[in-house]
């Protein structure tokens, strides 16, 4: 079932800034992008690499072993060699906090 | 010019690796409709080879994390696969592809991934085949993987990239390795001394034993291995020797065809080679670098899958040039390497952090203060960072670089010129 689970504070992130996390065990990478929160789970669908390390810009985060990029709104791939889509999670924010809903 | 193929056009690709994959993959998802045949020499579907010498090797990587077409992806995508099959002559004005059993096709535009092939030394006649190794394909690696579950001691002949990347490995399994290096520094083609020089220390730290500047007189079977004779007259003993010496572009069916060469298959910015109907890309290729401001051939993973991108893009008809900085990567002992634009050309390294423990980012300049590139050390975020000023033409100032207090999306840049 789903659930929501306390993730961050909101000022804990700037613009265009990510962040590695770990929630229930599960790893998610929490963006933000003009303002708004978004979350992927935080392994490229190509290798084994944290896209919570990777670069940020234009929208894409771009993994840092490889330089595939993942639209970070969608988790849809956007540039070799990544073609599987990383899987997005939905993110709220309540007050100062954001939460994160996970299939657990 | 190759006009926009119509769908009764057909494209043909030589080469099974890589960057023959991105080529058919990306006339796909281009939009070409015509008939797209792929021809491998190997009997193996199309795969990435840097696992080769690292997870592959070691037994933790699996075939499939490495491939990057398979029959469901090829019959998707209709890409004809026509493997282990060496092509054996094209004909320019027929427009014909041969192979060695005697299939063809005839082509209206042609791509040439062929590749490259291991290198090899002369002498190597006495010892039984089973002690002797390159590390170039899938087999390759097996091959090497079940001889070092029985070795005790691995020679290396060659201290780039492949033999320190197995050396890395055989270490893992407890393998004693010896690495014997002509040159008088490890990596020394691409590399600068500050490099070399910690990659040396790092090997020993990992109970290695170096021997640079030392070339190889001789090699002969014993009764249980290999020796080898050193120009100095030392003598070592292994059970398996690897060759790890570089690979020759495989040009052979490109000089047939009377194609332009330059150690390697001479291409525009766009992968096109004298023959317009003809591209070539990836580590057999050279092409026009606008960064390092001269012709190279380049042997990486990154080239092979974006200069056949752009190559297929240009034979659609796409605009697109192939203006990467260079970039590859090294796994050793667990750390992660990364090296961009040509920093062999380096004569001054402006260090940000600790590379030398592991932690850190050299960057290279030159005589005349021009940014040249940069060898990373479990520190990719500080070469994204760098990689981006490079591309807008900029370069940190050396003391900002060098200061880790500043952090690296804040660091204050010039315009990357010489400063005299």
């Amino acid at each position: 079932m789903t659930e929501w689970h306390d993730a961050a504070a909101t000022d804990a992130l700037g613009d265009d800034e990510v962040m590695g996390l770990s929630i229930a065990g599960v790893p998610v990478a929490l963006f933000r992008q003009e303002g708004a929160f978004f979350a992927l789970h935080d392994l490229c669908s190509h290798g084994a690499a944290r896209l919570s390390d990777g670069f940020v810009e234009n929208g894409c985060v771009e993994c840092p072993l490889h330089q595939g990029l993942v639209d970070i709104r969608s988790g849809a791939p956007c540039s070799a060699p990544i073609t599987e889509p990383v899987r997005s999670y939905p993110v709220r924010v309540v007050g100062d906090r954001v939460e994160i809903a996970l299939d657990l | 010019m190759t006009a926009m193929p119509e769908s009764e056009t057909t494209c043909v690709v030589v080469g099974g690796g890589q960057a023959a994959a991105w080529i058919a993959r990306t006339l796909r998802t281009e939009g070409f409709a015509g008939r797209l045949v792929l021809i491998g020499e190997e009997p193996h579907w199309p795969y990435e080879r840097p696992a080769l010498s690292k997870a592959f090797l070691q037994g933790t990587g699996s075939v499939e994390a490495i491939t990057l077409l398979n029959a469901t992806l090829a019959a998707e995508a209709r890409i004809e696969c026509w493997l282990g099959q060496p092509v054996t002559s094209v004909d320019r004005e027929a427009r014909v592809v041969t192979t060695a059993d005697g299939r063809s096709v005839a082509y209206d535009t042609l791509f040439l991934a062929t590749g490259g092939r291991a290198r090899r030394l002369p002498g190597l006649d006495s010892v039984p085949a089973e002690r002797v190794h390159t590390l170039r394909t899938l087999t390759d690696s097996e091959r090497l993987r079940g001889a070092l579950a029985g070795a005790k001691r691995l020679l290396v002949l060659g201290g780039g990239w492949i033999g320190l990347e197995v050396t890395a490995t055989a270490r893992g399994f407890g393998v004693e390795v010896t690495v014997v290096e002509v040159a008088p520094r490890l990596c020394a083609r691409t590399m600068p001394p500050v490099v070399s020089d910690w990659l040396h220390t790092l090997h020993e730290s990992h109970g290695v034993r170096m021997v640079t500047g030392v070339g190889v007189a001789g090699i002969a079977a014993t009764a249980g291995g290999v020796a080898v004779t050193l120009a100095d007259g030392g003598r070592l003993e292994a059970d398996q020797l690897l060759l790890g010496i570089g690979i020759e572009p495989e040009v052979g069916l490109a000089a047939a065809m009377g194609l332009a060469l330059d150690d390697g298959i001479v291409v525009d910015a766009q992968g096109r080679t004298s023959d317009p109907r003809i591209f070539a890309a990836g580590d057999v290729a050279r092409h026009p670098n606008a960064f390092a401001g001269a012709s190279l051939r380049l042997e990486s993973w990154a080239n092979a899958q974006n200069q056949a991108i752009v190559a297929a893009r240009a034979a659609l008809g796409g605009t697109g040039v192939y203006a990467d900085i260079p970039w590859f990567w090294s796994d050793q002992y667990g750390m992660n390497m990364q090296m961009l634009g040509v920093p062999g050309l380096g004569t001054r390294a402006v260090a940000r952090g600790r590379p030398e423990a592991g932690n850190g980012c050299w960057l290279m300049l030159d005589d005349t203060g021009v940014a040249v590139g940069a060898v990373a050390v479990n520190a990719t975020r500080d070469l994204r960072v760098l990689r981006k000023l490079l591309e807008n033409g900029r370069a940190p100032l050396p003391d900002a670089w060098a200061d880790t207090a500043t952090p690296v999306q804040r660091l204050p840049s010039r315009p990357n010129v010489r400063m005299d």
